[in-house]
């Protein structure tokens, strides 16, 4: 009887101690779960997170690189036109030189006298005054055939005197009425003035 | 006969005990996972946040660097241009000239 009595009670212990070792262990396991579970959800949403992070870096270094390429292209476009521009105007000072030197030579006298005349048709003859630069105002001009010239075109009898007034200019010449009211300006400094954009266009072609 | 339903009722109880025991401990040790759970699931987060911060700098440097490069090219291109340009010119400047003394005393 006490034997019978003694294995019972073992019994109901061990089970106990069994049903309490599976308890822990389940406890365990559960906790175990938990813990990777956990660890699942901040590499997910760590992930999700990290794509949007490494586009917007992307991005924002793409923007960054356009940024500079465009900057970049105008500056080095800045740089081929001004290297241009520094050419074309290299070539406007050297015709001004060459006009100077043209100036001191023979053949300016009747270049001369044509820019006169020319100007002087323009206004329409009568009675007109030719203003010349300092150097020019020296110059033995036919200013009596030029007027008679000016007068067969306009049909006018045409009067030219010279000005006192000398205007610096390289060369050519300005003529005007004699009340001042109309000038017609024949100097190579305005012809180049006039036309510079059609100079300048024509330079670029040539050059360019 | 009443003496071993004495003894089978103290070990049930001392069985009872035993489970009750077992049940509180896997109660705790499941609070503990739970509570680490947050710090497991913090730290893995930012470990692999920081992971991605460096990639982001280096996905930065490296398109920088791609940057720098066709910045330089753009540059080289450019003077190689300005040079062909300025060669082209000096060829044609008498021309030129020649062409706005035309313009100017026609």
């Amino acid at each position: 009887m006490m034997e019978s009595t003694r294995v019972i009670t073992e019994m109901i212990l061990q089970e106990a101690q069994k049903s309490a070792e599976d308890i822990i262990q389940e406890a365990q396991k559960s906790a175990e779960h938990t813990l990777e579970k956990q660890r699942q959800l901040g590499v997910q949403r760590a992930n999700e997170l990290a794509q949007s992070l490494l586009k917007k870096a992307q991005r924002e270094a793409e923007v960054d690189k356009l940024r500079s390429m465009a900057n970049t292209k105008i500056r080095t476009n800045w740089v081929i036109l001004s290297k241009k521009e520094k050419l074309i105007a290299n070539v406007l000072e050297e015709a001004k030189n060459k006009l100077r030197t043209l100036t001191e030579s023979k053949e300016y006298i009747p270049i001369l006298e044509k820019l006169i005349t020319e100007a002087g048709i323009i206004l329409g003859g009568k009675e007109l005054e030719v203003l010349l630069n300092e150097r020019d105002s020296t110059l033995s001009l036919k200013l009596d055939k030029l007027a008679r010239e000016i007068s067969e075109k306009t049909e006018f009898e045409t009067k030219l005197r010279l000005s006192k007034e000398k205007p610096k200019v390289i060369g050519g010449a300005m003529v005007r009425t004699t009340n001042g009211k109309v000038i017609m300006d024949n100097t190579f400094d305005d012809i180049l003035g006039r036309r510079e954009k059609d100079l300048r266009s024509k330079i670029a072609k040539i050059l360019f | 006969m009443l003496e071993v339903f004495k003894a089978i009722k103290e070990k049930h109880l001392e069985a009872k005990k035993i489970i009750d025991g077992a049940t509180a401990e896997a109660e705790k040790i499941k609070q503990k996972a739970a509570q680490q759970g947050l710090s497991v699931y913090e730290e893995t987060y930012k470990a692999i946040l920081s992971q991605v911060d460096q990639k982001a700098i280096d996905v930065k440097s490296k398109i920088a660097e791609e940057a720098e490069r066709e910045l330089e090219k753009l540059l080289s291109n450019a003077e190689e241009r300005a040079k062909e340009i300025e060669k082209k010119a000096e060829k044609n400047i008498e021309k030129a000239v020649n062409a706005v003394l035309n313009m100017v005393l026609q």
